[in-house]
């Protein structure tokens, strides 16, 4: 008889349920210190973001104490904690860096309560940069609002319950998209809320807009004046409540940012519970009956032979399918068409806004093999010369573009109708098409030059541990780098606007289509040689997912 | 496995008097490191073509670094690599279309189907589409995954994973494959199987490469055998040459990686099975 087989009795060791908090936070501790440890550039990049929040906390407090005394410190106040609280929601599912270093899934074979579970999850999920700044804001928010004894002693209940709201939703809703995400139908589902972040930007920036129209702050009252009662915001209007001696008031709404907190705990654990008892939705969607499908789908049947007809159709059966560039494809095909739609709905937009379409969607060229995942050695071990490099990248850029022309066209006609600006709407087109042209160049490129992970467990990570900077600096170089290489064809609509040859509009359509084509060509004749070259150092850059 | 034993032994005959045939694979000091650690430094290696070859070693003893370089997937830090006799670096088009690799630890393409995923992997290769349809359906015939051709390979159990990829490296009849630990996490009956499919190969000719830890795999399998540990080649030759005296192949290696004498039996873990 051996240890295993002994039965879970009072003589096996209890389950440390009394020091667990400080073993968590230590832990935490740990990772952030060896991940940190892992590179020194991981270190900068680190060192570089916490001095850059502290900086902006600084200004905030700043700033907010500077609107001690304003009669609207209270409306403004409010609204900002609602809109942290509303991005601790968010933005954890969205960001790249999401906080996975205590994924309660990896803890499902201890023998941990789900109470004490969640208290240490809580506290050492206040560790980090983003509660550093969420404080220094709460903190910021009372100075403003705090007046008299009562102020004081509201605010000093206020800032930590704000915090452990905060973290409390953020956890509670990662939670609840784990569970989802780990079937294959919720990834689907969950890349919906691409959208709502898309269609959120665009509502700040109308708000924004409305703001400097109205030109006062007092046009945000209303909205304030529903915050107030929203969990997390109401515990910074109690303070100001409790400042201007309406205590029932400011009771009440303490209570609701209270019970909301006690509301989110419980659901987190209730959902911490079922992700670690159920069986997942991997086992169940292996349960489940074999789909009866078709051998060759209509498309395949269509396409030619040959390594270009067969790279398109995995490509486009990759958009479909796989999550991952599922989402990427559904928040650019959105925000393209949101942009200039809704900037064209409020009358305040240029039809050359159209152009953005064009570069959203050219961006899905970039780190073209990091989308492959490890899968990539497949195609490695199939390209034996530069000329089966191009045919690839040439290929996934035909995929692309099968997506993207159309696309382009519909979003710059449309926004041209809802502007009523149809003169210079070849002009818009002829941008677009360079552009296109030029990002799928530098996507290209990028994609041979500079590969990276994109992590398929991770719920909404998009690049490895370690890769974050190569994968930003590529795409801003990108961003940047497009324009000025479709440049010829932007400064020749300039020219026509200015020298009044609007008539002449029409030619940038075919100048575009044409400069495009052939920018696009000369990308994919640099990145061939290079990503035939590089296979080897690709392959090893894209497996770390 | 005295039957296997003798179909090699006739092939090589065979081979080595009507043409003098290059080794499947030769590698001159090889290296490779990662940071400070050495994973591979400087091995030599000469493995027969025609063979059932088996690469043996424990976990990080740089087997899978190995068959990475071989294959063309890793790049090494110096050596030379041929396989079939040509050079792996400068004569990529010659060694890739003669070769079928089974990586251990990289993906698939899991979001397509098994029958997708042959399908565009013969494509790639360059195969006609109606040859590649024909070999796809009958390696999932032969494999057992026809009845699951259709669902997509994310949702494959390791042991299905394992047989599509096989069929996968098998799709172009390559001359040499290369498995790196084809049955791990395998269930037995797919291991049964894999097993037939890759002892029909090499009765054809073909030469088979696969790494692994299991002893009486490699001892009922192959007829060649290369020990390594700690990145070096510790022996390689022919199933009998690298037993020598031992009882089994297991012993031998347990000797050969000096593992032999380790002593399991003190009282460190005395506590073990102790009273509770």
């Amino acid at each position: 008889m051996s240890v295993l087989d002994a039965p879970v009795t009072a003589t096996a060791p209890a389950a440390p349920t009394t020091g667990l908090t400080p073993i968590f936070v230590r832990l935490k501790l740990t990772l952030l210190r060896n991940g940190l440890r892992q590179s020194s550039g991981r270190k900068a990049a680190y060192i570089a973001s916490l001095v850059f929040t502290l900086l902006l906390a600084a200004s905030q407090v700043l700033g907010l104490v500077l609107l001690r005394g304003n009669a609207q410190a209270g409306t403004v106040v409010v609204l900002l904690t609602a809109v942290v609280a509303l991005g601790w929601a968010v933005l954890p599912l969205f960001f790249p860096s999401g906080d996975d270093t205590l994924d309660p899934t990896r803890l499902v074979m201890l023998p941990l309560r789900p109470e004490p579970l969640v208290r240490a999850l809580l506290v050492s999920s206040m560790i980090g940069i983003g509660p550093l700044f969420t404080l220094c804001l709460a903190v910021g928010s009372v100075l403003a609002l705090a007046h008299g004894p009562a102020g004081v002693l509201f605010a000093v209940v206020a800032v930590p319950l704000t915090l452990l709201l905060c973290v409390a939703l953020s956890r509670a809703v990662t939670t609840a998209n784990v569970r989802l995400l780990n079937s294959r139908k919720g990834r689907d589902l969950a890349v919906l809320s691409g959208l709502v972040i898309a269609v959120g930007i665009q509502f700040v920036n109308f708000g924004a807009q409305r703001l400097g129209e109205a030109g006062g702050l007092s046009t945000l009252e209303p909205a304030g004046n529903v915050a107030r009662w929203l969990p997390g915001a109401s515990a910074i209007a109690a303070v100001d409540a409790a400042s201007r001696g309406s205590y029932g008031v400011a009771a009440a709404q303490l209570l609701v940012t209270a019970a909301a907190l006690v509301a989110l705990v419980w659901l987190w654990q209730r959902g911490l519970v079922k992700l670690m008892t159920a069986p997942d939705g991997s086992t169940l969607a292996a349960a489940a009956p074999t789909r009866k499908e078709s051998g060759r789908t209509g498309l395949s049947a269509l396409l030619p032979e040959g390594r270009t007809a067969t790279v398109v159709h995995r490509s486009l059966l990759y958009i479909a399918r796989d999550p991952k560039t599922k989402a990427a494809w559904v928040t650019a095909l959105a925000i393209g068409a949101i942009v200039p739609l809704i900037n064209a709905l409020q009358g305040t937009g240029s039809i050359y806004f159209a152009c953005f379409a064009a570069g959203m969607l050219g961006m899905q060229m970039y780190n073209q093999f990091g989308q492959d995942t490890s899968a990539f050695w497949m195609v490695a071990l199939t390209i034996s010369s530069t000329r089966d490099a191009y045919v690839e990248l040439r290929a996934r850029a035909l995929a692309l573009l099968l997506i993207t022309l159309p696309y382009t066209v519909v979003v710059c006609v449309a926004t041209a109708a809802l502007l009523g600006s149809w003169r210079a709407l070849p002009g818009v087109l002829g941008i677009s098409f360079a552009l296109l042209g030029a990002m799928l160049a530098i996507g290209a490129v990028a994609s041979a030059l500079f590969p990276y992970s994109i992590p398929q467990e991770g719920a909404f990570k998009n690049v490895a541990p370690g890769q974050g900077g190569l994968a930003w600096i590529s795409i801003l170089g990108g961003m940047l780098a497009a324009p000025v290489l479709a440049g010829p064809v932007i400064a020749l609509t300039v020219w026509l606007h200015i020298a009044d040859r609007q008539d002449a509009l029409w030619l940038v359509i075919p100048a575009g289509a044409v400069f495009g084509a052939l920018i696009g060509w000369a990308g994919l004749r640099i990145a061939a040689p290079r990503t035939a070259n590089r296979l080897p150092e690709i392959l090893t850059a894209v497996s770390k997912g | 496995m005295p039957d296997q034993a003798d179909v090699g032994t006739g092939t090589d005959v065979t081979a080595g008097g009507a043409r003098t045939a290059p080794p499947a694979v030769r590698v001159q000091g090889l290296w490779k490191r990662f940071g400070e650690q050495v994973a591979v430094s400087g091995i030599d290696l000469e493995l027969p073509a025609g063979k059932f070859i088996g690469l043996v070693g424990p976990n990080g003893a740089g087997k899978t670094t190995t068959l990475s370089m071989v294959t063309g997937l890793l790049r090494p830090d110096m050596g030379k690599i041929e396989v079939a006799g040509h050079d792996v670096w400068t004569d990529p088009v010659a060694v890739k279309s003669r070769i079928g690799v089974l990586p251990e630890g990289l993906r698939l393409f899991e979001r397509l189907s098994g029958h997708e995923l042959l399908a565009y992997n013969g494509r790639l290769r360059g195969l006609p589409g109606d040859e590649v349809d024909k070999r796809a359906a009958q390696l999932l015939d032969v494999l057992d995954l026809a009845g699951s051709q259709h669902k997509l390979v994310v949702d494959y159990s390791t042991g299905m994973r394992r047989k599509i990829g096989l069929a996968a490296a098998l799709l172009h009849n390559p001359e040499v494959l290369f498995l790196d630990e084809p049955f791990e996490g395998v269930d037995p009956v797919s291991a049964q199987t894999i097993r037939g499919v890759l002892e029909r190969y090499t009765r054809s000719g073909a030469t088979v490469v696969f790494s692994s830890h299991v002893m009486e795999l490699v001892e009922s399998l192959c007829d060649w055998v290369a020990v390594m540990a700690a990145g070096r080649i510790k022996a390689q030759g022919t199933l009998a040459e690298v037993r020598g005296d031992a009882p089994s192949l297991q012993n031998a290696f347990l000797e050969l990686v000096g593992a032999g004498g380790r002593d399991t039996s003190g009282d460190s873990l005395d506590w073990l099975g102790g009273t509770r």
